[in-house]
């Protein structure tokens, strides 16, 4: 089976987590990545060992870059394609499944081939269920990031500049502009501690002491929607269904009840701290350590025993 | 401006899911509700046109009893809301937007007037796959935007702002359009009292697949089957007067797991 993997650009460099779709791409069949109008990106894929086409198309925006797709999806008649599960290519794929009336999954955790059929796996229900997932060609997949490490380097293998047909008409949606306003680079992902605070931290300052926590734990700092919309921290921040999924060693949430909605993105966690001065705080029954307190003088406390500690 | 904002309706999604005997998502006797970012796209929805004149429209595919939630929203700036039941059997994202793309021909129909944006909310909170919105602007060949925070008129169409991981973009489009919606820097509405009154003697007009025009149509996606993550359990809890005291435990707690 053969299955395109699209890769997406930042600074004219592959993102990783798309980069991580190589390796099922591969275990399944023939993997081809897919570029669109970027030199730099396709000779940094092809360094994976996969062959490349890099779409002539300006990568200008959502509407051309699937109009880009559409045309070598069409020609060239994939399995499937698979995606990184980034907010841009959760627009693209189930774009490209309604105009090709094929099958498209989200946030897929893992691939296999059954019977001469794709079969995906991925949460739903905020992580508690998951489903198994059977896929009518062409498949167009997005994969959370984590659930593939991406290949190794080898041998480059090729790349072509591939013409694309885009239709007149194919731009609806006109981009304005783009504008950044986080410029902080928050890796959550691949934090090994988070602290995370929420709206028990009562205020910008309470806040605060989340962030000397994570800095004397070497973590990274994480919030509940409540923090953000409070103004408290950037929503870079979030952990959660429309936040980030973590995976750190440790996990501690100051002052977060423990809604669905937040807890989900942290179940991967390997172990659990939570301080919550509600004994009956729903976040105590998936904590391996809950704290029954006011985080305002416990979170001080820790970083006492802490560099006690060393 | 008149407005369609499309409504799932999904089991309150601040109960914890979990597999039932037969290994299906245990979700009865769970309360339905409307999906939450179909709530904010109402929202928003209503202060559009508060702002620059219009009408909100709401409708559900649905089962009979999907009325109450479609009243709800009536009565937080919704002036219309229509209940169309879907065709029987397995259906995917795919088919969804199929039938929601003939549906909303019906309520326009049904409305005597077309519609100038249509909304969905950005996901839902039962499947959390987020195709949709997107799905349904292909199936209409309309102009599309995610992940929407806020709208505003422009000449000859629609100025969209759509969050992103780091900003924002801005994107112009004609009419009509479709957007979906993510969350804004507000909450939805709570009712009046008076405009809870007039929504529950409101009739929900109710249309049949067949009269929207709606076919069976083969799902491209088919649920195998379901497995549950394993549970985290509770753990030790620390409960002391002295802060000091509760941070020597938990901290040798931490470091007894290797959690340090
Ligand atoms: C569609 C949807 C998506 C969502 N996505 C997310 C998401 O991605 N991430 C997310 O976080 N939320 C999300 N939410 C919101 C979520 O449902 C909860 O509302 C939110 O997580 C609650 O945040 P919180 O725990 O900080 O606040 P609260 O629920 O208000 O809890 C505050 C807690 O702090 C405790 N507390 C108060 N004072 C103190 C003190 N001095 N010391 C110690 N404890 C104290 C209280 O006992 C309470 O348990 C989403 C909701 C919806 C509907």
């Amino acid at each position: 089976m053969k299955y395109f993997v699209y890769i997406e650009c930042q600074d004219g460099q592959p993102l990783s987590a798309s980069l991580e779709a190589l390796t099922p791409a591969a275990q399944l069949g023939e993997a081809v990545a897919v570029t669109v109008g970027s030199a730099s990106a396709a000779a940094a894929v092809a360094a994976y060992g996969v062959p490349v086409m890099d779409l002539d198309a300006e990568p200008c925006c959502p509407d051309r870059i699937t109009a880009a797709l559409e045309s070598v999806i069409r020609e060239q008649k994939p399995d499937g394609v698979l995606f990184a599960a980034t907010q841009a290519a959760k627009d693209l794929a189930p774009r490209l499944a309604a105009r090709l009336d094929g099958g498209c999954v989200t946030d897929a955790t893992g691939l296999e081939v059954k019977d001469g059929k794709l079969i995906c796996t991925r949460p739903a229900y905020g992580g508690t269920i998951l489903e198994r997932l059977a896929v009518t060609a062409p498949a167009f997949v997005t994969l959370r990031s984590g659930s593939y490490a991406k290949p190794a380097q080898t041998a480059p293998a090729s790349v072509e500049t591939v013409p694309v047909t885009i239709p007149d008409g194919a731009v609806k949606a006109k981009l304005m502009e783009a504008v950044t306003e986080i410029s902080e680079a928050v890796d959550l992902e691949g934090a090994d501690i988070v602290v995370a605070g929420g709206r028990g931290m009562g205020s910008a300052e309470g806040f605060r002491l989340v962030e000397e926590l994570a800095a004397l734990l070497g973590g990274v700092v994480g919030a509940s929607r409540p923090a953000i919309e409070e103004g408290w921290i950037s929503r870079a921040h979030q952990v959660g269904q429309s936040g980030k999924m973590v995976s750190p060693k440790l996990y501690i949430a100051c002052g977060i009840s423990g809604a669905m909605q937040h807890i989900s993105g942290a179940m991967g966690s390997k172990f659990i701290v939570a301080i919550n001065k509600d004994e009956s705080a729903p976040i105590f029954s998936v904590a391996d350590v809950g704290i029954v307190g006011d985080a305002l003088e416990i979170i001080p406390a820790l970083m006492d025993e802490l560099r006690k500690r060393g | 401006m008149n407005i369609l904002v499309c409504v799932k309706q999904v089991p309150d999604d601040y109960v914890e899911i979990r597999l039932d005997g037969a290994g299906k998502p245990a979700t009865a006797g769970v309360e339905i509700v409307n999906n939450a970012f179909d709530t904010y796209a109402v929202e928003l929805a209503a202060r559009f046109c508060e702002a620059n004149g219009g009408a909100v429209t709401v409708l559900t595919l649905g089962k009979d009893g999907a009325q109450s939630g479609l009243k709800n929203l009536l009565a937080v700036g919704a002036s219309k809301a229509y209940l169309i039941t879907p065709p029987e059997g397995d259906a995917d994202e795919n088919c969804v937007a199929a039938w929601l793309a003939a549906a909303v021909q019906k309520c326009q129909e049904l409305n005597d007037e077309p519609f100038d944006l249509i909304l969905c909310g950005k996901e839902s909170t039962d499947e959390i796959s987020g195709q949709v919105g997107a799905m349904l602007a292909e199936k209409l060949d309309l102009p599309f935007v995610s992940s929407v925070i806020e709208a505003m008129p422009i000449d000859g169409g629609l100025s969209a702002r759509q969050e992103t991981e780091f900003g924002y973009i801005r994107y112009e489009v004609p009419t009509p359009a479709v957007f979906t919606i993510a969350k804004p820097g507000y909450d939805p509405r709570y009712p009046t009292i008076k405009n809870k009154m007039a929504a529950r003697k409101a009739v929900i007009p109710t249309v049949s697949a067949a009269e929207a025009g709606m076919e069976a149509r083969p799902a491209r996606v088919v649920c195998l089957g379901y497995a549950e993550p394993p549970h985290r359990q509770a753990g030790v809890k620390v409960q002391e007067k002295e802060a000091a005291v509760a941070a020597a435990k938990a901290v040798a707690l931490m470091a007894e797991a290797k959690a340090l």
